[in-house]
């Protein structure tokens, strides 16, 4: 992957019509956060996500992942493939707190410390 | 914790096959998949599928689901349902939330089988209720048996919003446009005719760009687009919808594959972010395989092969298969994906629009890609199409894709393929037509069309594939519409042909005058008896 190059935007920030579109739908994201996020110095979209939590509700990216990715592509005038990649993080699927807290306990007793997450 | 010989997550096409094949050899092996029923996708694909008969090509994909299902479980695969994995760990470790709790499996190895989810696109309005995705639109209809809307505007050309486009109209939905950003619609033009002749407009360098509507759409504005797929202000046009549906790809779901660690690679012909395989779908890490569309979108044909190809790999790689006895299978195996991945419409082709000229070296039509139905400009170009009088099948099938139903149906062997099944098919037209009607319901493009200009006082008949309920009744009159879904002229119904053979394709015969017998391609009955 490419060197990462990041400086402080000289230029002010260009608002579009479209900023107030939503993108995320399950966080509530707009469009223009997430070119604001890119403004301000984001570069990935793990480094969006930090900021603004796009990808981190319910679908868990499986919507908003691609039309996030389009939009710092263009930001940045870079192809998505030079964008790094996304990180795959368990859970892939949303899942109870409840459900992976009892889980996780039957699992210690059962099987030993062998969990290494 | 519990150990699999297999694990396989996911019990789609690509899942399911990759366990037979494991579980045919004698590993043991378990599927989970998250869904309720097992199946992935096919148990919503009421259409025939393409191929030839290795593919299982004219058999409708909900019962390429039931078989593939049968074979799983008589090979002693378990298939445990509502079952997300949720993540894959070192040592081939699993985790599964089934029941309320996560559980953890250790498999000696894994086929990864996850499929693929919808692209959306954004534009003014995009989450209003009634913006749906096309496969959300299968589900509602397919396995739940519900109208998604009454008038839909349909966002995508390829062959998903092509076909679901006609099970929409099947349903008793109007769809009034199919737009796409290309300048060429995307998918099979045979897809595209069924739609064009049902009356429904392509309309290609055309996007939605608002949904209209206060709580729900009630409306849709569309624009023509230029060469960077910019709307042009000034083309926008107000259509009367409540339903937009999208079509407009498939991203690869394999975010498992690199939470297990396996080397990834952006690939933007596959969809998105896909694993890196060999070519038995063995990723990075060693006994972690992957197959169907989380490793690259294409179709389920493919993806069954893929894992066909993994689940054998497998066994070999445990001892259950010789390498000879892998190699056998993997050969025909391969042979049988060069197949169905060969032709102008195969994963290394997309986005190509420099194709002028068929394989035969005839000019592709310039109006069926455009407008979705061959025009005169074709008549005379296609052999198949040359109708040389009495009872003959007019084959209007005129890009080269892998299929080759239609020359197995014919019992006289009027029909011709030939080896390579993306040839376009001809006509022996020294062997007589019985108008047995076949291959009228073999070809999985609705395609072929049965054409006699005998029945005496200047009229003839045109058997057509109709798919449509309530079929029409003999003597029922209506209007003959062309291939470009404009009236021809008045028609009425002589007989509706069925059989087991033709499975779920009737073929209609209707009198029209032996002048409209070039053009008469599609019946509309007069009284458009409800489905309500």
């Amino acid at each position: 992957m490419s060197v990462m190059i990041r400086r402080k935007n000289d230029s002010p920030f260009a608002p579009q019509p479209d900023d107030g579109m939503t993108v995320c739908r399950c966080e509530e994201v707009t469009k223009g956060e997430i070119r604001r996020a890119v403004y301000d110095g984001a570069r990935t979209f793990g480094e969006v996500k930090r900021r603004l939590r796009t990808g981190m509700g319910l679908c868990q990216g499986q919507t908003c992942q691609r039309l996030v990715l389009a939009i710092i592509s263009r930001e940045l005038g870079k192809s998505v493939g030079d964008l790094g990649k996304v990180t795959g993080r368990m859970p892939v699927r949303p899942v109870l707190m409840e459900e992976l807290s009892r889980s996780g306990v039957e699992g210690m007793e059962s099987e030993g410390a062998e969990h290494h997450e | 914790m519990k150990r699999y010989e297999v694990i396989v997550i996911g019990a789609g096409p690509a899942g399911l096959s990759a366990a037979c094949a494991a579980a045919e050899a004698g590993l043991e092996t378990v599927v989970f998949d998250e869904n309720a029923r097992p199946g992935g996708q096919l148990f919503k694909q009421i259409h025939k599928f393409f191929g030839s008969r290795e593919h299982q090509a004219r058999v409708r994909g909900v019962r390429i689901g039931e078989n593939l299902l049968k074979r799983a479980d008589e090979l002693g695969v378990k298939t445990v349902l509502g079952a997300t994995v949720l993540g894959v760990y070192e040592q081939k470790e699993v985790a599964v939330r089934t029941e309320g709790e996560v559980r953890s499996y250790r498999g000696d190895a894994i086929v990864i089988a996850t499929g693929a989810s919808e692209n959306m696109l954004t534009f003014d309005g995009w989450t209003l209720p009634g913006v749906i995705g096309a496969g959300a639109a299968q589900t509602l209809m397919n396995m739940h048996g519900v109208r998604p809307g009454a008038r839909v505007l349909m966002v995508g050309s390829g062959n998903v919003g092509l076909v679901v486009s006609f099970q929409l109209l099947q349903a008793g939905c109007e769809v009034p446009i199919v737009v796409d950003a290309a300048p060429r619609i995307g998918g099979y033009g045979v897809h595209a005719s069924k739609l064009a002749r049902a009356g429904v407009e392509f309309r290609t360098s055309h996007t939605v760009v608002k949904a209209i509507g206060a709580g729900r759409v009630e409306g849709a504005v569309i624009a023509e687009v230029d060469g960077s797929f910019a709307p042009i202000p000034g083309t926008e046009e107000t259509i009367d919808v409540d339903t937009i549906c999208i079509a407009v790809g498939l991203s690869p779901m394999s975010q498992l594959a690199d939470n297990a660690g396996c080397e990834m690679e952006y690939d933007s012909a596959k969809g998105g972010y896909v694993p890196t395989l060999n070519d038995e779908g063995l990723s990075s890490v060693p006994g972690i395989y992957c197959a169907g569309d989380m490793a690259g979108i294409e179709e389920a044909s493919s993806a069954m092969i893929q894992g066909s190809i993994a689940g054998a790999a497998i066994a070999r790689d445990l001892g259950y298969l010789t390498p000879d006895e892998f190699g056998e299978r993997a050969e025909r195996w391969r042979r049988s994906l060069d197949g169905i991945r060969s032709g102008m419409f195969a994963p290394g082709m997309k986005g190509r629009t420099d194709i002028t000229n068929t394989d035969e070296g005839y000019p592709l039509s310039a109006s069926l890609l455009a407008r979705g139905f061959l025009d005169g400009a074709d008549d005379g170009i296609f052999p198949s199409m040359i109708y040389s009088g009495g009872m003959r099948p007019i084959i209007e099938c005129t890009q080269n894709i892998p299929c080759d139903p239609c020359q197995d149906a014919c019992p006289r062997g009027c029909i011709v393929v030939g080896e390579d099944i993306t040839d376009l098919p001809r006509l022996d037209i020294g062997k007589k037509c019985t108008g047995c009607a076949l291959c009228v319901g073999a070809c999985s493009g609705q395609a072929i069309f049965l054409i006699d200009d005998s029945l005496g006082d200047g009229y003839g008949t045109v058997g057509l594939p109709y798919e449509f309920l309530p079929l029409p009744s003999p003597g029922d009159p209506g209007k003959a519409l062309g291939r470009d879904g404009e009236v021809v002229c008045d028609a009425s119904v002589v007989e509706v042909r069925d059989s087991k053979a033709m499975d779920k394709t009737p073929m209609l015969v209707m009198k029209v005058p032996v002048s409209a017998l070039g053009r008469a391609r599609f019946f509309r009955p007069a009284e458009n008896k409800n489905y309500a």
